[in-house]
């Protein structure tokens, strides 16, 4: 199942860089190349094989674990790719999860009195996440905490350039500095991280509130639910039954989201330059590196897999009716 | 003549009650209403409340605060960002409208015939737009847009078949549900050819899902293909497309010129904001899985 799908996704994005109008050629030898300039560089990128032959090269190279080299930066494309990662994880990692922790209470006490007042106010909210640009979030926050405020350091990178990074251990600056107890580097990773991490939690939040409303209103008419209240069991007892009866629909939500959710991540590194794996596709894509592209979008695909497998096992752990095979 | 008066009147009937769910609107679906409303007014007569020309710069007027001559203030241009703010949402409509009409045209037929026919045809097409999902939607937008041309045409194709999935995949369930009833299978059995199965007899019975769903596609349409012009890709600066105009904002954004940015994204707000008010009206009226909700 997941074989033929990365090779759809490797064949899809192979064709769709290549037929496009981008000119990989014409952005590398510069506006004064000759025309046996031109022929040398598309001969070196291997352009001038066949597409079929271009492909199978390709696809040899992706089994023995080569990505290729970007043709701007020259660089393997798995190494920039790894080193953005950990990156962009940290900054994914923090969103969802605070999207996550303040969406579920919410979704959930909506559904208790649907049509209340704050099942209403909870509906308004979430629709307002959903239509606020991620982009704009992101630049008015940093002009209200930035320019404004003077709280938060501007939306450039990760760290101040007045403080020298931490060791590398796992790439994120944060965790890195905080092991090696360097609480200078700590500081100044915590405020930068602390915006663009809010603007990912604000809009992750939106989907979750709503979808997770619709999922406890479904278990709340369920024949369960309905009979321990007909027992007479208490409120609280009711509350804790839909929300173990929630949790598992739940969370396979969520895992669908992240997948989503790395399209919104991009536009926030974009706007922070945050230099992760997002801001790292996005500029591939527009400036036309075919093998960054293609192993950006092999790589999101691979992402996607985990994490679906990842909710597969957590939801196996923690629902007796799933048994893992 | 007493069997035309009669038809006629059901004919009148079922207009009122299609048309009587949407009386039944709830307040904030309302509110969505009145603000579409609102930007199609601007949209349709935008020259009427434009106060400049929105592409024309003033040089020795750059980067002014909102005044009185210049409500929104002025671009790093010169230009006048009230009216371009104004202007904009042509481009809001002129994207979304479209891009919902092509993933219709797209999506209602293909998941007619996938729900319909079934077996390979369906699980290839199914396959296909799972692997598309794969993808985070802004991402696959802005790879095909880039590779296939940047035009405000491109954007709205791209959009549009992009979100045609959407529409398959509530036409094919509904089809699935309906296939073996009874009406189809006397429609069959009275020798009906197979396009008047699906357009006649199957299209009334299974589009509504898929009409419950547009606004909310239009919404999506309005806010990507924004997207893709504040990345730089599709529309260019200068034109007066929000998505364009936050772009030429955002590097004012941390010196302070706050109105070049600002003004544009509320607007793009309202409007993606009102659709989805309205779309989840909608969806509470003629989706029947959420009518049973309450």
């Amino acid at each position: 199942m997941v074989i033929p799908l990365l090779v759809g996704v490797m064949f899809l994005t192979f064709m769709l860089v290549r037929i496009g109008g981008l000119d990989p050629v014409g952005l590398l030898a510069g506006p004064t190349a000759t025309a046996e300039e031109f022929e040398i560089i598309t001969e070196e990128l291997g352009l001038d094989q066949p597409l079929w032959k271009q492909f199978l090269i390709y696809a040899q190279n992706v089994a023995q674990g080569d990505l290729g080299e970007s043709w701007l930066s020259n660089r393997p494309v798995l190494d920039d790719i790894a080193a953005r990662s950990v990156v962009s994880l940290e900054l994914l990692f923090w969103g969802i999860g605070i999207g996550t922790f303040i969406g579920v209470p919410i979704g959930l006490r909506a559904a208790f009195k649907p049509n209340g007042r704050f099942d209403q106010s909870a509906r308004i909210l979430s629709l307002l996440g959903f239509s606020i640009p991620t982009y704009w979030l992101g630049l008015v926050m940093l002009f209200v905490f930035f320019y404004l405020l003077r709280w938060a350091p501007p939306g450039m990178g990760r760290i101040s350039l007045m403080v020298s990074p931490p060791d590398f251990v796992t790439g994120s600056y944060l965790i890195d500095s905080l092991l090696s107890s360097n609480w200078s580097a700590a500081h100044s990773s915590l405020s930068h991280l602390i915006l663009p991490v809010i603007c990912l939690a604000i809009v992750s939040a939106a989907p979750i509130i709503k979808q997770t409303r619709a999922i406890a209103l479904e278990v709340i008419s369920s024949d369960a639910v309905r009979y321990a209240r007909a027992c007479g069991l208490k409120a609280k007892t009711v509350r804790q039954i839909v929300f173990r009866n929630s949790a598992t629909p739940v969370l396979t939500f969520v895992g669908t989201e992240i997948t989503g959710l790395v399209g919104t991540m991009s536009l926030i590194e974009y706007v922070f330059a945050w230099g992760g794996l997002g801001q790292y596709g996005l500029n591939a894509i527009v400036r036309g590196d075919f093998t960054a592209v293609q192993g950006y979008v092999l790589v999101l695909a691979l992402f996607s897999v985990l994490i679906f497998l990842i909710v597969d096992i957590v939801v196996a752990l923690i629902e007796p009716r799933v048994e893992l095979n | 003549m007493s069997k035309i008066k009669a038809e006629s009147t059901s004919l009148a009937n079922r207009i009122a009650n299609r048309t009587r769910g949407l009386s039944r609107l709830s307040p904030t679906a309302t509110a969505g209403v009145l603000i579409i409303l609102f930007f199609g007014v601007l949209a349709m007569f935008s020259g009427g409340f434009m106060t400049h020309d929105p592409v024309s710069s003033y040089p020795d007027r750059i980067l002014e605060a909102p005044s009185a001559e210049h409500w929104f203030g002025t671009d790093g241009n010169g230009m006048d960002v009230f009216s371009r703010v104004i202007y904009g949402a042509k481009f809001g409509f002129g994207i979304a409208i479209p891009a919902v009409i092509i993933s219709v045209l797209i999506g209602v037929p293909v998941g007619l015939i996938a729900g319909y026919r079934g077996g390979l045809l369906d699980e290839v097409l199914m396959r296909f737009f799972d692997g598309l999902r794969v993808f985070p939607s802004i991402i696959l937008a802005l790879a095909v847009v880039a590779a296939t041309g940047q035009s405000l045409i491109n954007v709205v194709l791209v959009l549009g078949f992009l979100d045609s999935p959407v529409f398959a995949r509530v036409v094919r369930s509904e089809v699935l549900a309906l296939r073996s009833s009874i009406f189809v299978e006397s429609a069959i059995a009275v020798g009906n050819p197979t396009w008047r199965i699906l357009f006649v007899h199957l299209l009334p019975n299974s589009i509504q899902g898929a009409m419950a769903q547009t606004a909310v596609r239009a919404a999506w349409a309005v806010r990507i293909s924004a997207t893709l012009a504040f990345l730089g890709v599709g529309i260019q600066a200068p034109t007066p497309e929000w998505g364009a105009m936050i772009r030429q904002g955002a590097e004012f954004m941390i010196t302070g010129q706050w109105w070049v940015g600002i003004f544009p994204g509320v607007a793009l707000i309202f409007l993606v904001f009102g659709l989805n008010l309205f779309g989840d009206g909608i969806q509470d009226v003629l989706d029947p899985r959420r009518r049973t909700e309450k």
